[in-house]
């Protein structure tokens, strides 16, 4: 038995979620917090559909979504993802752009719009802080990985956060399947001085049925913390319950 | 922005304000990033799927042809270029201008590139990056040159190449360079003593910080992302400079020298679809097609020496 977690390699910080995943691979089967061994986890960069379809589950990392799109859409992965992400409900995983992708809806986007993935009943806001100089660190506390956890240092770039929640399709039309699925806002930052501000939070985390999205990058730092509670996410999903030591 | 006294890049900015700014040239990576001189050239490379646009009044191939002094952008056509996309705007200062630097800061521009293809305004100095809260990138010929800029505080490291000539000879030299030099310091790291006095002597010799040369050599790459930059003019040229390790491309005249809008288009969706499948050869075969003509372009061997730009800046 294996577990095989893709990294979407068209564009952007690839290698650094690549590093963080192993480390917490290791960190949990040193920890015999799965029955897997270290060399039972498998991580791989994404550029096809065959590669997509031996995953278990994705990251889609940081990087430039506008460029994410386009290139996903000229290599005919925008289908196979949509499929991976909305119908075989495998866990995915996005930062910052990669939120963006899954975003169902995006603004600020190019004049015309961009190719999304959608997975997440949720608008994002691009560049939600400024431009580069409006970049920044800063402490959150992220509830999810226990309360007694000291706070994440969050690498903002660029940013964007999530501006509204949405109702859901089937919600929207009125099929009651999915909506018992709601957006969960896993982690805010008190909302930046853009004049675009409507709320005095803004939402830089959430997570639907097995789709989990952040707007900063724990991939730019070394603490694996995220990686392994996202880790724990996709044993727990699906197929591999029954790797997940209890 | 927050200092925290540690560093990364031994330079005098905190270390949450380094991550930030080396941060955002990792999210680049794998991307092309393209010369522009209007909104209208912009909106073309964001189109083609460009990672950032480089704003700049002239092409290379252009300043190499008319010559004349060579000076940072209208801040009115940068703005201009911001307004009509959501990419990064990245726009050159030239060597040594501290104002230049201040004024592209100021207009909020997302990296600056104090770069050898303008007309150096200072002969001994390059700017002290990190006294910037905007990013640098800045390009190199060798190792010592990089570790030098890196030092000053650039986030972001790139070949210096021979630009505005379409011919990629230079920035392959460099890149090979760099290389080749980094297995030199990887090498004299795993000699006797943990190679403190080779590397003691490599930085000596190569100029270089010893710290810096250090963590170079325990990385085996440069602690920075470096891209390819300074003659590329084919999506061959880019898978090239992508194969010999670089994690991007700059492309300045390369697009739109040469060429209709309609042709620029397609050179740029080649280039991209060139960088992000360097190594699959039907892709490739695929991109040249929609390529089509190249930019005519300058040999570098027929240059004489004081026609190249790489030489500025040390």
């Amino acid at each position: 038995m294996a577990l095989t977690v893709g990294v979407l390699a068209l564009q952007g910080g690839v290698i650094e979620h690549l590093s963080l995943l192993r480390k917490a691979a290791d960190y949990l089967t040193s920890t015999g917090a799965t029955q897997l061994k270290s060399n039972d986890f498998e991580f791989i960069e994404v550029r096809t559909k065959e590669q997509l379809s031996r995953c278990d589950a994705l990251i889609i990392p940081g990087g430039e979504s506008t460029t994410m799109g386009i290139v996903a859409a000229r290599l005919g992965l925008l289908e196979p993802l949509r499929q991976f992400v909305k119908v075989e409900n495998k866990p995915v995983w996005g930062t910052c752009a990669g939120l963006v992708m899954l975003a169902e809806t995006a603004s600020a986007t190019k004049q015309g719009g961009q190719e999304l993935v959608g997975g997440l009943d949720v608008r994002v806001l691009r560049n939600r802080f400024g431009t580069q100089i409006d970049s920044f660190v800063a402490d959150l506390k992220l509830p999810f990985l226990g309360e007694e956890e000291t706070p994440f240092r969050g690498v903002f770039i660029r940013a964007p956060v999530v501006e509204e929640i949405m109702a859901s399709q089937e919600a929207a039309e009125g099929v009651k399947s999915k909506s018992e699925d709601p957006v969960e806002v896993l982690a805010t930052v008190p909302a930046g001085k853009a004049e675009k501000a409507a709320a005095s939070e803004d939402i830089v985390a959430v997570r639907q049925r097995n789709v989990f999205g952040t707007s900063f990058h724990p991939e730019l730092t070394q603490d694996i913390r995220i990686h392994v509670w996202w880790l724990k996410q996709v044993l727990n999903a699906g197929r591999h319950q029954d790797l997940v030591s209890r | 922005m927050a200092t925290n006294g540690t560093t990364t890049n031994g330079a005098v900015d905190g270390a949450d304000a380094f991550t930030v700014k080396a941060g955002l040239a990792q999210m680049l990576k794998g991307g092309v990033i393209m010369d522009v001189t209007t909104a209208a050239e912009a909106r073309i490379a964001e189109e083609a799927g460009a990672c950032a646009v480089m704003a700049l009044e002239r092409v290379p191939a252009d300043i190499r042809k008319e010559g004349g002094v060579a000076r940072m952008s209208d801040p009115a056509m940068i703005k201009e270029i911001q307004e009509a996309v959501t990419i990064p705007v990245m726009a050159k200062a030239r060597i040594g201008h501290i104002v230049e630097c201040q004024i592209l800061e100021a207009l909020g521009v997302d990296y600056i590139d104090e770069s050898e293809v303008l007309t150096p305004a200072d002969d001994k100095y390059h700017v002290q990056k990190s006294d910037f809260k905007a990013p640098f990138v800045c390009g190199c010929r060798n190792l010592g040159e990089a570790l030098r800029r890196i030092r000053e505080g650039a986030a972001m490291i790139r070949t210096k190449g021979e630009a505005g000539t379409g011919d990629i000879v230079e920035a392959v030299k460099h890149i090979r360079t760099v290389n080749d030099e980094i297995a030199k310091a990887k090498a004299a790291l795993e000699g006797p003593g943990g190679g403190e006095l080779a590397l003691a002597m490599m930085a000596r010799e190569i100029g270089a910080d010893f710290e810096l040369l250090k963590k170079t050599a325990q990385l085996g790459r440069l602690p920075v992302v470096n891209f390819a930059a300074g003659g590329v003019a084919t999506p061959a040229d880019a898978a090239l400079m992508m194969s010999l390790g670089c994690d991007g491309v700059f492309v300045g005249s390369g697009i739109f020298k040469d060429a209709t809008p309609e042709h620029a288009a397609r050179r740029a969706r080649a280039i991209v679809k060139a960088t992000a499948n360097f190594t699959d050869h039907q892709a490739l075969i695929e991109a040249c097609i929609e390529h089509g003509s190249s930019m005519k372009g300058i040999n570098n061997a027929e240059l004489k020496p004081e026609e190249k730009m790489a030489g500025r800046g040390w």
